[in-house]
């Protein structure tokens, strides 16, 4: 026979016993098949997957395997997250934890989180956007904690900042919040405008940091600068944001306007201070042009040297480092008409509705948003502590740059919208009519006075009715 | 004689020209995903683009690592290393002649009349504040128009001479280089190497259960008689047309059903089952002369025999078909990996959810994304260059047969 | 390898052979008596927490099962052939289910994943047993000491392989998981099922039971299309007639279902028409905005309409899917012919063409995806920069086209991503079909004085026909279910701006697998179907047309 075929028939057959016998170990490291109902299916998963797992763990039976899960941005957040795993680990008793990083944001992580829980192999504890907890909480997928906290010494509501509080506590049954606990808050972001310096310095235009430290800081003063930036070439902006909803909403927010009405069960889209707000921002992008287009996402053109002010949270800082060849730094968004405004961003730890343990995962949930944890992983810089605690955060201004770290901070402190989930409707459903027509306006396929007349019409139809 | 051979001549070139066109169309994509791939995280965004990796010169300037531009100075165009960067320089206009401006760092010009009671003019009928500016040992009388910024560089050689300059719009020095890191990062980053073998594996399974199925069942539709066999061709010629999201829901539900969610089995025993490749099979076989299989018969050979021995030598081209289309398949596969692995332990991942997942956590860094993507569309380039003849011609077998 | 068995079997009396079908019958009276006790059980109290849809089918399977064996039992016993049929389907069927059950229980293909952990460490010593194929087999004429030498390598590297890839826990695994009562139960039948198996096949009891050639013919042919069709029964035909059930409920995969006749469909395809004073006349006004939402305006007869849909995505969807195949297809197709053409004309270094036009057809979607996503960047990507280049070069104004954030041209940024991977597939179909048109019908039509543009026409054009035809239905089907590409270029927001890039496979999979509402999205997949099966018979219907029109 020739050997070249001989050697494929060797590595064939050698291949397909391997799938065979190999296939067979997979019972050895999933030992949940012989022992029924004691033992839940999601820690058999995960014991299935982890080719890290300690054989040992599993004779040790007394010890439970609580899987963990948050949404990373690089690798440097995975290996803190993964540290604050192992330390917690250690010092739980009884308890195994393993965390999984999870996907990005363009990587789907809620889809895979909804498509786990459908199959019944999502992890005991895994942190969601506050957008998405109404969703979660409303179909059942995650469990009220609100007993285990009022049994629990030393809880309070009171620790963390109220705006994600009032979401997290709501009662979707009532109506009421303050009588339910559906996790809580991994930590808080804000916007802040980045800035080149080199580009600002050359356009001679003021600097926006002194403006806004003397209280001057505004729409007209924002423009101002934005045009002298972009006088500066062809290829050069003034301002840049991405298309999503959190860098229109503040245009909106700081007009006095609003996504919803005051009670949040009904688009507040259509009132003369949204539409003023939004009608402002796009003339930012139709009049003046002094904007990277819309939609185009705006960091590789910051990152390249040609614009003057990035509008981003803190998420973004990481990335500036280390590929911005230009000297930047921070500063606090401009004041609106309605004064100053902002986003609270949040997300929080959530507990799944079908753990085997819900004590010791309500445990974990406490565990990662102690002070300690929260200054441990804020120290990276890409977090701010949801725990209003001094500790947690003169850790986070120690990271820079960039040097006005205390705008972000800032952001906190100045009226800022909290981010917010739709109990009275869809989140999801209500951004997916919202942003197509906003964007429309944006980039001036849709008048603003249509965009008025229609927008709540069908907005309307994400709401229970 | 002459005007046919410029003719053909002329053609050959218009020919060749198109055909080199396409070539850089086809090819440009690809080296660009090379070349960035090497190149170091600064160097990744830049206007105008370059294809190529470099890095920025640097020099030691008293003690400090500073960087290298490329300037036009009193000496000609050389390096000057920068120093100082964002230095505010005021421009100013002559009163007398509002043409001629001067470009001086603000503590240079001084207020006329001092600063407590500095004198003010008309300008372009706007009133503004007289300085005086010294040029030449002359004083003239000017007026702040607009204010910028200039970097000071410096001539290594000798630090005495001295430019200011806009450095945006100055050109770096720089060379050539090349960051293989990026590979190893996103190997650590996002277990690229486990994807590989997972891929490999995953894309064997396929490959080696489809030719098998197919093969057997391609052979008892062309070959054997037994009722139900021709209703039951035409059922399975249906479904080739029906498109793979129609079967993406229920597939889900019967994989959480059976329990392999976010298991490798998931992505191989399911697509193993190919009606196309059975129905490429049984076209091939028809082919095959019936004699020699009856001539085997006599001979006492059993069917799998037969089938072994003689029907699957003679078939190699539509094997290298099915071969092919299911090895593409297999490895470039996404939606139905998207759907069912999807742990946000990334053991279980194939390449192409890895690449997905890279973007988002890696969305700043497209060095280490296009090294990502290279090591996931890399693999099958190579073996398609090496095997080309194999590919391509299979790859034609299937539009003569299907 | 059952036939080489009863070739070799020498003389077996046919006492022994009764006593084997005999014994088999037994097998199935057991069976069935196992059906009607089962049967039993599950109406006298097991199983209670079962909901009765599950009962009923349970039940339905048992008697089945009781009826078939009983049919099997009574068969082998008078001798009849049907009898044999009967009993190799149900042992084989038992067969591979035990088998099947038991690998399933013992973890054997979810350990799949184990073996890519156990791979890495496990591949170096299978290339040192194909070293060792190599050693024993290379050169002319390898010597027996070599052969033993290269055996040698092989063997241990074999063995060593199969050690690091799990073979040591493979065993130990296997003996654990018997301990659990139902995994033994199936492991113990396999043997009953796989002995009877062998014995009703034995070509012995086949004469016995009076079987013929076509008898034979039948069970091998079954045999050899079970592993193909059983799996298309489970993985194929099984789910699409699941999905098509689905398609009429409100299924939400976290368990609630509930049936909603053609409501999915109706929800989908509701569309109205209403009359407008004016043009501008303010569409809230004449639509129940509690249900409808504008989708476009037309202008008939003098009078201008709105046209109102249920589900305005969908139509956008819709759309949007029809204008990328509309701009997608030719533009794959058409510069495919003219590619083709080019390399047909025997030009020196064709192979390396071909092979460069081949390769983005070989390359990962996601990946090119991401490639595009960065030249498509309007203020930093090479395209603009080189349009930039271009219409500076000859003094136009420069564009400046925003490709990915612009609602009318993100959807032609991804028709050229996808004409450019498809188009080298494409030409590489279309050369195949050149090439196989005998050269002597060009040199006649040459000597008959035909230009090249008269060939191209009357002999290129019809004799390719098959090919175009093939290529436009592929080219078609793979268009209609654009996703990929789109998902990956796209970005964060993959429904592009203002929806521009929504298409209907995406649309699909933010119902189902994002919204979760798979009812829905099961009933868009038929409606996919029932578009894409259209699109095709009219193609079909085309390439009949034009055939028969060159045929006369």
């Amino acid at each position: 026979m020739n050997p070249i075929r001989k050697s494929l028939y060797v590595f064939v057959v050698l291949l397909i016993t391997a799938v065979f016998l190999a296939a067979c170990s997979g019972g050895d490291s999933a030992p949940a098949t012989q022992a029924p109902a004691t033992q839940p299916p999601t820690a058999a998963e995960s014991s299935d997957e982890m080719p890290t797992a300690e054989p040992a763990a599993a004779e040790t039976m007394d010890e439970i395997t609580l899987r963990w899960r948050t949404r990373p941005d690089n690798q440097a957040e995975i290996d803190v997250y993964q540290s604050v795993s192992d330390e917690l680990d250690s010092e739980m008793s009884g308890v195994k934890l393993v965390y999984e990083p999870g996907g990005s944001e363009s990587s789907s992580y809620q889809d895979v989180l909804r498509t786990e829980l459908a199959a019944g192999t999502a992890p005991d504890v895994f942190w969601i956007p506050g957008t998405d907890i109404a969703d979660f909480a409303t179909r059942g997928l995650i469990m009220n904690l609100r007993d285990m906290a009022d049994a629990t010494e030393g809880y309070s509501d009171e620790n963390f900042y109220p705006g994600p509080m009032f979401h997290l506590t709501f009662n979707p049954e009532t109506g009421n919040s303050g009588e339910a606990l559906w996790g809580l808050p991994r930590d808080v972001s804000t916007f802040a405008l980045y800035l080149n310096l080199d580009l600002l310095a050359e356009s001679g235009a003021p600097d926006p940091r002194e403006l806004a430290a003397n209280g001057e800081w505004n729409w007209d003063t924002f423009l101002e600068v934005a045009t002298a930036i972009n006088a500066l070439g062809d290829d050069i902006y003034g301002y840049g944001q991405n298309a999503w909803w959190g860098p229109y909403g503040y245009w909106i927010n700081a007009a006095g306007g609003g996504f919803y009405n005051e009670d949040r069960t009904a688009c507040g889209l259509d009132t003369p201070e949204s539409i003023a707000g939004l009608e402002f921002e796009s003339r930012i992008y139709n009049e003046y042009n002094v904007a990277v287009p819309y939609g185009e996402d705006s960091e590789p053109p910051f990152l390249a040297g040609k614009v003057g002010m990035f509008q981003n949270g803190r998420w973004a800082t990481p990335g500036v480092r280390s590929s911005a060849n230009f000297n930047w730094d921070v500063v606090e968004l401009p004041d609106g008409p309605a004064g100053p405004s902002n986003w609270l961003f949040w997300g929080a730890y959530v507990v799944n509705a079908n753990t085997a343990h819900p004590e010791e995962a309500w445990k974990l949930v406490q565990e990662l948003t102690t002070a300690e944890t929260q200054g441990k992983i804020s120290a990276l810089g890409a977090n701010i502590p949801s725990r209003v605690s001094q500790e947690a955060l003169d850790a986070f201004l120690t990271f820079t740059p960039p040097a006005n770290n205390q705008a972000f901070l800032n952001g906190l402190a100045r009226n800022p919208a909290t981010e917010g989930p739709l109990w009275a409707g869809s989140w999801p459903e209500f951004d997916a009519i919202m942003g197509p027509a906003v964007t429309a306006v944006l980039n001036g396929d849709q008048s603003i006075d249509n965009f008025a007349a229609t927008i709540c019409d069908e907005a309307n139809k994400a709401f229970n009715q | 004689m002459n005007s046919h051979k410029l003719r053909t001549a002329v053609k050959y070139l218009l020919v060749y020209a198109i055909l080199i066109f396409f070539a850089g169309i086809m090819l440009f994509p690809f080296l660009f995903m090379l070349t960035t791939s090497f190149k170091e995280p600064k160097d990744t965004f830049n206007y105008p683009p370059r294809l190529l990796p470099r890095t920025g010169l640097t020099t030691m300037l008293d003690g400090e690592e500073v960087p290298l531009y490329d300037l036009e100075g009193d000496e000609g165009r050389k390096a000057y290393a920068l120093v100082e960067s964002n230095i505010r320089i005021g421009v100013f206009a002559s009163i007398a002649d509002p043409e001629q401006t001067w470009e001086l760092p603000p503590i240079e010009a001084k207020p006329k009349g001092g600063f407590t009671n500095q004198e003010k003019t008309i300008f372009n009928g706007e009133e503004m504040l007289v300085y005086l500016i010294t040029v030449d040992g002359r004083e003239i009388e000017v007026v702040q128009v607009g204010q910028t910024a200039r970097g000071r560089f410096v001539d290594p050689d000798n630090p005495q001479n001295e430019i200011m300059a806009n450095v945006r719009l100055s050109q770096p020095m720089e060379q050539l280089t090349a960051r293989p890191q990026n590979y190893q990062d996103v190997v650590a980053l996002q277990g690229m190497d486990r994807s590989l073998t997972n891929t490999i594996l995953v894309t064997l399974g396929v490959v080696l259960g489809t030719l098998t199925t197919s093969v057997l069942g391609g052979y008892a539709f062309a070959r054997l008689r037994f009722p139900g066999r021709d209703n039951l061709f035409v059922l399975y010629l249906g479904t080739m047309m029906i498109p793979f999201v129609v079967l993406v829901t229920p597939m889900y539900q019967l994989m959480v059903y059976i329990g392999w969610v976010d298991n490798m089995v998931a992505l191989i025993v399911p697509w193993i089952f190919s009606a196309y490749g059975t129905f490429l099979m049984r076209q091939f076989f028809l082919t095959i002369p019936k004699e020699i299989e009856e001539a085997a018969v006599m001979d006492g050979a059993s069917r799998l025999q037969i089938l072994w021995r003689i029907f699957v030598p003679a078939s190699t081209p539509a094997l290298a078909t099915l071969t092919t289309f299911t090895f593409l398949y297999a490895w470039n596969s996404f939606f139905w990996p998207l759907v069912i692995i999807n742990t946000g332990n990334t053991a279980n991942h194939v390449l192409t959810l890895s690449l997905n997942v890279l973007r988002g956590r890696a969305s700043d860094s497209p060095n280490l994304i296009l090294a990502g993507a290279a090591i996931a569309i890399l693999p099958p380039m190579l073996i398609f260059i090496f095997g080309q003849r194999f590919f391509v011609e299979s790859a034609t077998s299937s539009g003569v047969k299907g | 390898m059952a036939a080489a068995t009863a070739t070799t079997e020498t003389k077996t009396t046919g006492h022994t052979i009764l006593r084997w079908i005999k014994a088999a019958a037994g097998w199935h009276l057991l069976l069935a008596v196992g059906g009607v006790v089962g049967l039993g059980w599950l109406w006298a109290g097991g199983g209670t927490e079962r909901v009765i849809v599950f009962k009923v089918v349970a039940s339905l399977l048992l008697v089945a099962l009781t009826a078939v064996n009983a049919l099997a039992a009574v068969d082998l016993l008078r001798l009849r052939h049907r009898g044999r049929v009967v009993s190799l389907a149900v042992n084989y069927l038992g067969f591979l289910f035990c088998l099947f059950a038991v690998m399933h229980r013992a973890g054997g293909f979810t350990g799949f994943n184990t073996l890519a952990n156990n791979f890495g460490r496990a591949l170096p010593f299978l290339f040192l047993a194909l070293i060792g194929v190599a050693i024993s087999n290379l050169g002319e004429n390898p010597g027996a000491n070599r052969k033993m030498v290269g055996r040698g390598i092989t063997a241990v590297g074999g063995i060593l392989f199969l050690f690091l890839a799990g073979l040591a826990t493979a065993g130990r695994a296997l003996v654990i998981s018997l301990t659990d009562p139902t995994t033994l139960i199936l492991f113990v039948a396999l043997f009953p099922f796989g002995l009877f198996l062998w014995a009703i096949w034995r070509q012995p009891a086949a004469a016995r039971l009076g079987a013929k050639n076509v008898d034979n013919e039948m069970l091998i042919g079954w045999a050899f299309l079970s592993p193909n069709f059983l799996g298309f029964l489970l993985f194929i035909a099984g789910p699409l007639l699941f999905s098509f059930y689905v398609s009429f409920t409100d299924w939400d995969a976290f368990g609630n279902a509930n049936w909603v006749g053609l409501g999915n469909y109706g929800r989908a395809l509701n569309l109205t028409l209403a009359p407008l004073a004016d043009a501008a006349q303010r569409a809230n006004e004449v639509l129940d905005v509690r249900v409808y939402d504008e989708l476009a305006r037309i202008r008939l007869f003098g009078r201008s309409y709105v046209i109102g849909a249920q589900d305005k995505l969908f139509w956008i969807a819709l759309g949007n899917t029809l204008k990328f195949v509309v701009f997608a297809v030719p533009l794959s197709v058409i510069p495919a012919l003219f590619l083709a053409n080019l390399l047909n004309s025997k030009v020196p270094g064709m192979k390396f063409f071909r092979a460069v036009y081949f390769l983005p057809s070989v390359a990962a979607v996601v990946g090119i995806a991401l490639v595009w996503q960065l030249l498509f960047n309007a203020s930093v990507g090479y395209i603009n920069y080189f349009i930039t280049q271009i219409t500076t070069f000859l003094g136009l104004t420069d564009p400046k086209i925003r490709w990915l954030s612009a609602s009318d041209t993100a959807l032609l940024a991804v028709v050229i991503m996808a004409a450019w991977q498809w188009l080298g597939f494409n030409t590489v179909l279309f050369l195949a079909g050149l090439q196989s048109i005998p050269r002597v019908l060009y040199e006649a039509a040459t000597v008959d004085g035909a230009g090249s543009g008269r060939q191209f026409t009357h002999i290129t054009v019809p004799l390719l026909a098959p090919t175009t035809f093939f290529v436009l239905v592929t080219t078609t089907i793979q268009a209609m279910q654009i996703f990929e590409h789109i998902f990956i270029v796209m970005g964060t927001n993959p429904a592009g701006p203002a929806n521009s890039t929504l298409t209907l496979v995406l649309y699909l999979y933010q119902k189902g697998f994002q919204r979760f509402e798979q009812g829905y999205a099961s009933s868009l997949a038929w409606i996919l179907f029932a578009i894409i099966f259209a699109a095709t018979l009219f193609q079909v219907q085309r390439q009949r047309m034009s055939g028969s029109g060159y045929d006369a």
